[in-house]
């Protein structure tokens, strides 16, 4: 693939009613199973969420219609704001080593030869680990004479209480995340690397550039859609992030973990509050959109519509 | 730099091996050390595989991970497709559902999912778990940025030869795209060998139960061995692990586009 | 999307919901008592299992379906923490097993939604509901009950134990067989038996879990002559001066930091931790922990301590078996029931799985440990199940907070108490 292709406007089509014709025909065959699956899965529970989350409802009877009484409630909420707190930390600090590390080990991996292909095989194996069967491990890792504490020792550190940390618990879930999704986001950047044009790095160097100079100027705008999808990812997984606190601290110690979804998950199932946590719900979804519009405006390249 | 990369990757497979030393631990006092001792493993796996619903569960597994895994290589694939080449009404609507549903937290749909599931008489049966994960946001958005970047002259050509839209999409796109749909193949093979909650729910039948869901057995609140537990997660990734090597190829390679440069 | 109109949406949002109405009003269950008497259909269960418990479940099981030939029984056993969520999409969906079993303390919660069938004294050989009271422990059946309604039969049942660490106590210069009376005497051994790096402590309380931080304070706020929920259950009261102490102690005793897989069970087992408060179950369940660990040589147990001036309060709680609602049959379900709760079934399980049902009569059951029961024995007549309330979820996370807050220095024992109160007034 070439640089002009990926970033051409688009190629004037063969033109004409008939072609307009077999497209739509085409598409609309090709796209129905998707329409009607989020139609059904999708589209009706979220309507019927959006409807929940103006009421009053325990799962049990019909819904009270309360207008923005879940709203207000939230407000006042503290719950509410320390989970919201939390996933914001949460996501930053999950969201930005992934991507840094991610491209740190993309841009060497992404050379030809044998042993890059090698290692880039054995880092996807995290992201082939399941996660909910080996969260048992995960907490071993964390304890008092685990793993975790066994390498800061190496490094002299005395050991932490990694689980059982107000300040230390958010990071334990953002290493046990950033390790299982590196592998995946250093794949999609190598490949996002890989199809760039050699040609610009060649007159670049020619021109006698330094590689950081290239790095910053020429691969990272030419890898923006690559960056965009990996970052949209990223943020969306981060704030929907789940089940990382759900197995292995419950939201604890003293609510340092309980994220997001993790309060909504409590408050729809546990409290049977399934209004009020489909307006929570909302909220979150709207933060998503935005940050997602955000990052689409941002990092948009000119042939992404 | 090949020894910082080594060394980067050795301390990502860390983990890995730590679940292998627990996997050999007998009893809580024993979590720290990185030894192992096979004979452990081995009563740990034979205690396993004892246990009648193993092979049941394994099967169960195949089936709904599979089930999903090909569902979605085929109707995301055609979707994704078909919103990035193709002009036909209704396209923007549904990319717009597809972009908001990425961001729609799962578990408030769970309980009107399960209504839609039990309005469809599929409680306690497979495809009750299999069809509501049989697409993704994530998958129709994957293909999409993918098939944005399809050689347009070679799509063209096609067109100019009067080749049809469906003979297009199945002779040019689908073996193009192959990198991308090998990828989320893998992805939701691997994310429904993960999947423990809704099986869970929907799923009464413990004949229907896939492996998060059986081995979560093993793991009660004051009654298990972590020992036995890790041993259970330790088997539960050989088949991913096993996938991802056998698709290696395809999609290391794969997905750097390399296919569309020639 | 945009292009919906709003009517169009507000219809889908009808349709979606109506699927929730539908559920809601279903068909009528079927609550008849078949005139012959004898039981039929085919009956589901959920139930948590634990290896001990299964091995006494199933051959009952069985026995029973051989007996009543028309009658088929089908287990289903969910992970403990699981099975409220299981339970409830159930419940909302309208598709909830014929009988369950469901810790006691949401039996108000349930029995609120009309999910719960009251229980039915014809299918358990009894003539009515005080009849089938008298075959059981007063305190734990009473617990399964909501506005003056019984809907449920215990099982599992348990009052809380001080658990102790005989050979920490040997370390520390203590007398292993005078383990402290008193939470005065609590805090003082615990200073004893904290080593000066604070690995090693005294008495651990189980963070983080409502349930365990609703009995461990429990404890401490009645026993000071306070109380977590108003009499009539309206309104919190920790924010007073017992709750306050209550939370200060709380707070000052144990080490919030250390950690271990499973909380402060793994701890005690370890012997980082000297003193636990726990259930019977727990008899059990520390040898399979650590092998080392014998009961009478190396950890043993007292009863739960009491404040020097104040009264004793024993926290307790029970499971229970319950049944549907919606069940079409309720005659069967209560009938099996019936069956699984006879004394012989119970002597049994005590034997086996350190299981309790509080039959009339426990206290002489054979099988359990002499000394755990008769401690049990001894603390039954001041078994406190704490508050019921519908919102007992929400108490209970909310308490949570606050001692979590407290024990890990977040907030003082005023404000974390102040802050309860002001939860509990938004759920309540």
């Amino acid at each position: 693939m070439t640089l002009s292709l990926e970033i051409a406007p688009r190629v004037a089509r063969v033109s004409g009613k008939g072609q307009r014709w077999a497209e739509a025909r085409t598409g609309g065959l090709l796209a129905l199973p998707a329409a009607l699956y989020f139609l059904l899965f999708w589209l009706v529970p979220f309507v019927s969420a959006v409807y929940l989350s103006f009421t009053s409802y325990d799962l049990a009877g019909t819904p009270e219609w309360t207008g923005l009484a879940n709203y207000r409630r939230m407000l006042a909420d503290p719950g509410f704001w320390n989970s919201a707190k939390v996933t914001a930390v949460y996501t930053v600090a999950s969201v930005v080593p992934s991507i840094v590390f991610g491209l740190a080990l993309a841009v060497p991996l992404s050379k030809p030869g044998r042993y890059n292909a090698f290692l880039r095989a054995l880092i996807m194996i995290p992201a082939a680990m399941p996660l909910v069967a080996s969260s048992m491990t995960w907490s071993v890792i964390f304890a008092d004479q685990g793993l975790a504490n066994t390498l800061i020792g190496l490094a002299g550190a005395e050991p932490k209480p990694w689980l059982t940390d107000e300040g230390l618990a958010l990071w334990a879930l953002v290493i046990m995340t950033t390790w299982k999704h590196l592998g995946l986001f250093v794949i999609i950047l190598t490949a996002g690397l890989q199809g760039l044009p050699p040609a610009v790095f060649e007159a670049a160097a020619l021109d006698g550039a330094g590689p950081l100079r290239i790095f910053y100027r020429i691969t990272l705008p030419l890898l923006r859609r690559t960056l965009l999808f990996v970052l949209v990812i990223a943020v969306v997984g981060a704030m929907q992030s789940f089940v990382p606190a759900f197995l292995l601290t419950k939201g604890g110690p003293a609510g340092a973990t309980e994220v997001l979804p993790l309060y909504l998950w409590a408050t729809g199932f546990t409290f049977e509050r399934m209004g009020y946590a489909s307006a929570i719900a909302m909220v979150l979804l709207v933060a998503m959109l935005a940050l997602s519009l955000a990052q689409f405006r941002v990092l948009r390249g000119g042939d992404d519509e | 730099m090949k020894a910082v990369l080594t060394l980067v990757v050795a301390v990502l497979l860390l983990p890995v091996y730590a679940m292998v030393a627990v996997s050999s631990a007998s009893d809580a006092n024993d979590l720290g050390g990185l030894s192992f001792d096979l004979s452990q493993l081995g009563a740990h796996l034979a205690q396993l595989f004892g246990q009648g619903g193993f092979p049941l569960y394994l099967r169960n597994s195949l089936v709904l991970a599979l089930g999903v895994a090909v569902l979605e290589v085929i109707l995301s694939g055609a979707a994704g497709y078909a919103l990035a080449q193709l002009r036909f009404p209704g396209s923007r609507a549904l990319f717009t559902v597809i972009v908001g549903t990425l961001s729609l937290s799962p578990i408030v749909v769970l309980v009107p999912m399960y209504l839609v599931v039990k309005a469809l008489g599929w409680i306690d049966t497979f495809q009750g778990m299999i069809v509501p994960f049989m697409m993704s946001a994530f998958g129709v958005f994957l293909v999409r940025q993918f098939a944005l970047a399809l050689p347009r002259e070679l799509l063209l050509s096609a067109r100019v030869d009067g080749a049809s839209e469906l003979r297009i999409f199945v002779r040019i796109g689908l073996p193009l795209l192959r990198p991308a749909l090998l990828t989320l193949f893998l992805l939701q093979f691997l994310a429904q060998w993960d999947n423990l909650l809704w099986p869970l729910i929907v799923a009464n039948d413990p004949g229907l139960w896939p492996l998060p869901v059986g081995l979560s057995q093993l793991q009660t609140e004051y009654d298990f061995s972590i020992g036995l537990v890790s041993t259970a997660a330790l088997i539960t990734a050989v088949p991913p692990l096993a996938l991802m090597f056998l698709l290696q190829r395809y999609y290391v390679a794969g997905l750097t586009l390399g296919g569309l440069r020639k | 999307m945009t292009r919906l109109s709003r009517r169009a949406l507000l219809r889908t949002a009808a349709l979606a919901t109506a699927s929730g109405l539908l559920a809601a009003c279903g068909s009528d269950p079927v609550a008849a008592v078949p005139a012959d008497g004898v039981p039929r259909g085919k009956l589901s269960v959920w139930l948590h299992q634990t290896k001990a418990y299964d091995k006494v479940f199933n051959p009952l099981l069985h026995s029973y379906v051989q007996e009543f030939g028309g009658v088929d029984v089908t287990p289903l056993y969910v992970p403990v923490d699981k099975l409220d969520a299981k339970l409830l999409t159930a419940f909302a969906g309208d598709v909830p097993p014929d009988l369950f079993k469901i810790g006691g303390w949401t039996v108000p919660g349930h029995a609120r939604k009309g999910r719960l069938a009251p229980i039915m004294p014809e299918a358990m050989g009894v003539a009515d509901e005080k009849a089938l009271v008298q075959t059981y422990d007063e305190h734990a059946i009473g617990s399964l009950s909501y506005n003056g309604q019984l809907y449920g039969v215990p099982i599992d049942y348990t009052i809380c134990y001080l658990y102790y660490r005989r050979d920490r106590f040997l370390e520390a210069g203590l007398d292993p067989d005078k383990p402290p009376a008193t939470w005065e005497e609590v805090a003082e051994y615990s200073k004893r038996l904290t080593s000066a790096d604070g690995k090693k402590v005294g008495l651990q309380w189980i963070l983080g879990n409502p349930q365990w931080t609703l009995m461990q304070l429990l404890a401490l706020v009645k026993g000071k002559g306070g109380a977590i929920l108003s009499p009539d259950a309206g309104k919190a009261t920790l924010a007073t001066d017992p709750g306050v102490e209550a939370l200060r102690y709380y707070g000052g005793l144990g080490n919030p930091k250390l950690s271990n897989p499973l909380s402060g069970f793994g701890l005690f087992a370890t012997g980082e931790a000297a003193m636990l408060v726990s259930g019977l179950f727990a008899m059990d369940l520390f040898p399979t922990l650590n092998p080392k660990l014998t009961f009478g040589k190396v950890f043993d147990i007292a009863p739960m301590p009491r404040w020097e001036a104040g009264p004793p309060v024993a926290p307790a709680y029970t499971w229970g078996w319950a049944v549907a609602e919606k069940s079409r049959l309720q005659y069967t379900a209560w009938h099996f029931i019936d069956y699984l709760q006879r004394e012989d079934v119970a002597a049994t399980q005590l034997k086996d799985a350190s299981l309790l049902t509080p039959v009339k009569g426990w206290e002489k059951l054979p099988g359990a440990d002499q000394k755990a029961i008769e401690i049990m024995a001894d603390s039954a007549p001041h078994a406190d199940f704490g508050p019921q309330t519908p919102v007992w979820n929400e108490m209970a996370k909310a308490l949570t907070d606050a001692a979590d807050a407290v024990a890990f220095g977040k907030k003082t024992p005023e404000q974390a108490a102040a802050d309860f109160d002001q939860a509990m007034r938004i759920a309540l």
